[in-house]
């Protein structure tokens, strides 16, 4: 199989990966687009023999990390909308789905590629780890911590992350409280 | 069997009790009505001819 062949076979993987990764359909076609790039450019440096497939996953995750920085620089990432994982419902449970899309987005990054590499792509901690550049405990470690994050909050605990429901729930006992002492809780609101 | 291929198998039946245990099994099943669709989805031909058009360099 020639280096493009090579390219062209791990797309749909490289896609599952980015959308893991950006949260939106759009911007993971996008990344996509420039880590084929970016490896089409670095062809030369790529050792035939080694391994194409972890090569080529570092290649979009070096190439995100690098656009996150940059769109760091101009706007705060928590104000884009974390969009869209789910396809239209159409399935009996789609409100389930569309919980785990939203529990999903709310993830770091890397412990969401994590998790969909191994669940969706079947690969090892071993794999993983060399995909994504880090130690096998480290692989293991993120992928276990988003297992039982997303158990957690799937089981109804409040998301520690969340910083408005967060805040929203700390504000909401506050006027209980204050309603059963028996004062105003209007103040509360303003401060 | 080495003490890495001990380590390596270890690891690798926690990942599948994990994958097994119910919460485990909903969660594969949703990650892959979530994910599966993309990865089946046809490739840009624009990004295909990006890819030939290095080929034939």
């Amino acid at each position: 199989m020639t280096f493009h062949d090579q390219v062209i076979a791990i797309l749909p993987k490289l896609r599952v990966q980015a959308l893991s990764l950006t949260r939106n359909r759009a911007a993971a076609e996008d990344l996509v687009q420039d880590a084929v790039c970016n490896a089409l450019a670095a062809q030369n440096s790529f050792i035939p023999g080694t391994n194409f497939s972890a090569w080529m996953h570092r290649i979009l995750r070096n190439r995100f990390i690098s656009d996150l920085r940059k769109r760091r620089e101009t706007t705060d990432i928590d104000d884009v909308p974390a969009a869209s994982f789910a396809s239209p419902a159409t399935h009996e449970d789609s409100l389930a789905l569309k919980d785990l899309s939203m529990a999903l987005s709310r993830l770091p990054s890397d412990q969401r590629e994590a998790l969909v590499m191994v669940v969706i792509q079947g690969m090892s901690y071993e794999e993983l780890a060399e995909a994504t550049d880090c130690a096998v405990g480290t692989a293991k470690s993120r992928v276990f911590r988003a297992r039982r994050q997303l158990e957690a909050w799937m089981s109804g605990d409040l998301p520690t992350n969340d910083k408005l429901r967060v805040k929203v729930k700390a504000l909401r006992d506050a006027m209980d409280a204050r309603r059963r002492a028996g004062h105003s809780s209007e103040d509360l609101m303003l401060s | 069997m080495t003490a890495g291929d001990k380590r390596k198998s270890s690891v690798n039946d926690i990942k599948a009790e994990e994958q097994d245990s119910p919460f485990g099994i909903w969660l594969s099943r949703g990650l892959h009505q979530l994910f599966d669709d993309v990865a089946n989805e046809p490739i840009p031909d624009e990004l295909l001819r990006l890819i030939e058009e290095d080929r034939n360099k």
